[in-house]
């Protein structure tokens, strides 16, 4: 088996350099693909491997000794080539072109012989194109053409096999139709092969070792499932984009991202009646979220639980559901998917959430998780008595969130305040069950030790929790609430021009949102998550122009600033009063919370997520761009650098 | 047939079928009418043209006997015209044929492009400024020929080398050797500048049998000792100058070989004739369009011996008083036909 090596290999045309001390090991017997953007030198090096081009520094060695040094007819024994365009002669006949890669077995009088023609013989039958022996290679399709074009290296009878772009100008049932046989021949004959391809999702499919080139250097090699990466294609190709597992093949699938503004359509194919927004019973629709919050704003709204219906006897022991605003939800977790290394969606369910909700959209709804201690709860009546049958009397619920507090956290556990991402009463055309069901998306961050994920204990029960596992939850009731819930921010009142901000914390609160807007509103809808994998994609019937901003390596929260300050213009000198400087709130020690009212303004922003990010908005929309305070929602959820607790 | 009769059969080695076969049985009656047509042109040039020569005293001739008169007309004067005319015909016939089919292009002919006029330069200054008028004048016009060669060459080279580069490259170089020639003439005494206008148009009448060898010897090197090489070479050219490389060809030698050939054949005969006007361009697209496939070489210098004898006939037979030169005739037949080519190759895009 031939080998071929590349081993400081500066290649350069007119002293512009192009490809720049490369290093490459070919691995003999496997398909071994060459990928890059245009102009990284990926053609060029197939040249110099097939000894067309003299490098201007290091070799290329064929069986370990330098190429240039062999005469060419040897180096055509054990390489054949099958370069970019290559051209047939008028009126050749498939067999005449295929016939013509016996030269280098032909000394200068020998005539075609019988072992010539078996190899022609041979080439054509591996290639499929013995049909097409007699018929003029002008006159044949683009797929058969190259297979013929194969044919004719193949007759070379090499060991290694290089082709230049072999599926350029083919359809893509013609390129696979190439491809295939190409892989057929290495997998039938052990022929080593090399090919440049421009096609990143074909080559992940075809190769067994992929060789991604960038400006010259190889950024990365080896089996595809290494090489393509998010973070190679963003490298190699520029190009932000997420890999997926190929549904046909299992190789990586490569589906590149634009700016994504096409959401817009929705509203052009809701007038056609059709709704993208009706998945499939079952399937995930979006994403929902997760946020871990502060104390201070939990105390807070604990309140609303005690709350009690006014002009009841406040001593007067009755059902929860009957007098408190807030109830606890005993539930069970129904299932669990990973939506993205990010995000975990639980969705839970249990006969008690019949109470549950606001009989309007959830929103934004915060709800609160209680999360058990390691070693699980402990007895806890200060909770149990929230639940809808719970006897209790509103006097009796008062400071109970104090009691509560003051119980020891390795027996009462964790509260942690999160939206809800869907919510589906029994009988929903998606819910299967006999109960209401809840989807809750948990962000996950944290490290992984030992192969467990920690984090807050958030994030240690949204990555651990199994179906069937009971999780407590405070929320609305039914009973008691509507629209004007307190846990419910988005309040965008008549306005026609809404833009939506957050980072993944506030993701799944955004996409809930996107889904409940009417036709009839337009905007921007930006949402910053850590990598492309954690776009999960978002239905909405309005005009929103949903962004999707991956963070990548840059600083959490300098995209969606950028893209926030994009998307809302600061106005012209003298149209607005712009040096009302909101007052400072050091994010480190108080909760930056500030809703607006509900009001008649067009404009209503909703921005959410990591405190310091929001505060810098906030200056932003506030300060530069003059917008009304009252316009705005202005939420921190969790402050970077700060522990939970 | 199908393609399943057609992958199953058991194949002949070296035995071409289908459509090869076919076109190398097109291309085989091709040659044997040409040579047909060729023999009896020569026939009729030589018993029955103007002055018409007694069949009898021909054939004694013929046998080896001396006839007074007949004889010194045959031997010395239409005989050697017909062998210089054919042998002439045949080379410039090859040479442009294998310009056109490594380029891909009907119009890359040597008269096209330029190296028969870098010939004729040559010629003329060797023969106004040097008086030379043997087999030296050969030597001058080949070096010409390959000197202009190597400057269209140099000139199209830098960027991709294409067909269309060359051929331009090649008009422009030839209308400025035009010009040299027109100098060259009118710097001369009027005898010399009208010997060397009748040369340039092309003309048999200076035929000898010592002509006749330095051709025969010069072609018949070329023809032998290069041409099958170049053949060879040139089934890998024409694939792509990378395809040919990866087949083992050394690209650069065999293009250098392939031009000096191809110009040496072109200019060994114009040396003799003077530029015979069209008769590489038409040689080539003549077996193309017979053989309803590519340009054949071998049969392109058949085809161009047969169009100088003919023209010989007509340019000796076309007038009562007047002995054309042979040029004139072939310029009058190949104008028109190069205006086709033009036409076709605008209609099938493979134009210059």
């Amino acid at each position: 088996m031939a080998t071929l090596q590349a081993s400081g290999l500066t290649l350069a045309y007119d002293k512009v350099t192009i490809v720049d001390e490369l290093s490459l090991d070919i691995p003999a017997g496997q398909v071994s693909i060459v990928v890059g953007a245009n102009g990284c030198g990926k053609s060029t090096l197939l040249r110099a491997l097939s000894r067309l081009l003299k490098p201007a520094g290091g070799q290329v060695l064929l069986d370990g000794a330098d190429i240039h040094s062999k005469p060419a007819k040897e180096v055509a024994k054990t390489l054949g080539l099958l370069p970019q365009s290559p051209t047939a002669p008028d009126g050749i006949t498939s067999r005449e072109l295929i016939s013509r890669g016996r030269y280098p077995h032909q000394g200068l009088f020998k005539r075609f012989s019988a072992e010539d023609e078996a190899a022609v013989n041979r080439a054509m039958e591996l290639t499929g194109t013995a049909g097409l022996a007699d018929r003029p290679v002008d006159e044949l399709s683009g797929g058969q053409r190259q297979r013929v074009w194969i044919a004719m290296a193949l007759a070379q009878e090499t060991d290694l096999l290089l082709l230049d772009e072999p599926t350029t100008f083919l359809d893509v049932a013609h390129q696979l139709e190439v491809l295939d046989v190409v892989s057929e021949l290495n997998r039938t004959r052990g022929i080593t092969v090399v090919i440049v391809l421009h096609d990143l999702n074909l080559a992940a499919r075809y190769a067994d070792y992929l060789v991604a080139l960038k400006d010259g250097k190889i950024y990365a090699a080896g089996h595809p499932t290494e090489v393509v990466t998010e973070k190679t294609v963003k490298a190699v190709f520029g190009m932000p984009s997420r890999v997926i597992p190929d549904p046909v093949a299992g190789t990586p699938l490569v589906l590149p991202i634009g700016r994504q503004r096409v959401l817009r359509t929705e509203s052009v194919l809701a007038a056609n009646g059709i709704f993208r927004g009706d998945a499939p019973v079952n399937e995930p629709r979006a994403l929902a979220e997760g946020l871990e919050q502060d104390s201070a704003v939990i105390e807070e709204e604990a309140q609303a639980a005690t709350r009690a219906v006014a002009e009841a006897d406040p001593n007067l022991a009755r059902p929860a559901r009957e007098h408190l605003q807030t109830l606890a939800f005993q539930t069970t977790v129904l299932r669990s998917q990973q939506l993205s290394p990010s995000f975990r969606r639980l969705t839970v369910g249990g006969a008690d959430l019949e109470d549950f909700g606001t009989n309007s959209h959830p929103l934004d709804m915060r709800i609160k998780l209680l999360l058990p201690p390691e070693a699980g709860f402990g007895p806890n009546s200060e909770i149990a008595s929230l639940r809808p049958d719970a006897l209790t009397s509103p006097a009796e619920q008062l400071g109970w969130y104090q009691r509560w507090l003051a119980i020891d956290p390795a027996q009462r556990g964790y509260m942690r305040t999160y939206t809800v991402r869907a919510f589906r009463e029994a009988g929903h055309r998606d819910n299967l069950g006999t109960t209401p069901e809840l989807d809750i998306d948990f962000v996950l961050h944290g490290k992984v030790v030992d192969g467990r994920l920690q984090g807050g204990p958030a994030t240690e029960f949204g990555d651990r929790a199994q179906p069937g596992d009971p999780l407590l939850l405070l929320g609305p009731n039914k009973a008691l609430t509507d629209d004007s819930y307190g846990g419910i921010e988005f309040r965008p009142g008549a306005a026609s021009r809404i833009v939506l901000a957050g980072d993944e914390t506030a993701a799944p609160a955004i996409c809930a949102i996107l889904e409940s807007l009417p036709a009839n509103v337009t905007g921007h809808a930006l949402i910053e998550v850590p990598e492309t994998t954690d776009i999960l994609g978002t239905t909405t019937r309005s005009g929103i122009s949903v962004q999707w901003l991956t963070r990548g390596t840059a600083e959490h929260g300098s995209l969606l600033r950028d893209a926030v300050r994009g998307a809302v213009a600061i106005p012209g000198a003298g149209v607005v009063q712009t040096t009302a400087d909101p007052e400072d709130i050091n994010v480190d020690e108080d909760i930056l919370w500030e809703t607006g009212q509900a009001q008649s303004a067009p404009f209503y922003a909703w921005i959410a997520g990591e405190a310091g990010t929001v505060k810098e908005l906030r200056r932003y929309l506030v300060r530069d761009a003059g917008i009304d305070r009252k316009q705005v929602a202005f939420m921190g959820y969790w402050r970077r650098g700060k522990q939970e607790n | 047939m199908s393609a399943i009769e057609q992958s199953t059969r058991r194949h002949e080695p070296g035995r071409p079928t289908g459509v090869a076969a076919r076109r190398s049985a097109r291309v085989r009656i091709a040659a044997l009418w040409m040579l047909l047509v060729l023999l009896a042109t020569a026939a009729a040039y030589i018993f029955w043209g103007r002055d018409r020569l007694p069949v009898d005293e021909v054939l004694q001739v013929l046998g080896g006997a001396s006839v007074p008169g007949t004889s010194f007309i045959l031997m010395e004067d239409r005989l050697p015209r017909l062998v210089v005319g054919a042998l002439a015909g045949a080379g410039l016939g090859i040479s442009g044929a294998l310009f056109q089919r490594w380029l891909g292009n009907p119009l890359a002919s040597p008269d096209v492009i330029g190296v028969g006029f870098g010939a004729s330069a040559a010629a003329i200054a060797a023969m106004i400024v040097f008086g030379v008028n043997d087999w030296k004048l050969s030597a001058f016009a080949l070096a010409g020929g390959l000197a202009v060669a190597a400057v269209i060459y140099w000139l199209s080279a830098s960027g991709q080398r294409t067909g269309s580069r060359l051929i331009l490259a090649g008009l422009a170089i030839g209308a400025m050797l035009q010009a040299l020639i027109q100098f060259l003439l009118t710097q001369t005494e009027v005898n010399t500048a009208s010997d060397a206008m009748r040369w340039l148009t092309g003309s048999l009448s200076a035929s000898t049998w010592e002509r006749a060898a330095v051709l025969g010897i010069g072609l018949g090197a070329a023809g032998i000792f290069l041409l099958p090489v170049v053949l060879r070479q040139l089934k890998l050219l024409e694939l792509g100058e990378d395809a040919a490389a990866a087949l083992g060809l050394h690209v650069g030698r065999a293009r250098v070989l392939l031009v000096f050939t191809a110009v040496a054949l072109g200019a060994i005969p114009i040396a003799v004739t003077g530029p015979l006007a069209f008769v590489a361009f038409l040689a080539g697209p003549i077996t193309a369009a017979l053989s309803r496939s590519a340009i054949h070489v071998p049969l392109a210098g058949l085809t161009g011996a047969t169009l100088v004898v003919v023209a010989n006939f007509f340019a000796a037979n076309l007038f009562a008083q007047i002995n054309l030169p042979v040029g004139v005739i072939t310029g009058a037949f190949g104008a028109p036909f190069l205006i086709w080519v033009l036409v076709r190759a605008n209609s099938t895009g493979n134009g210059g």
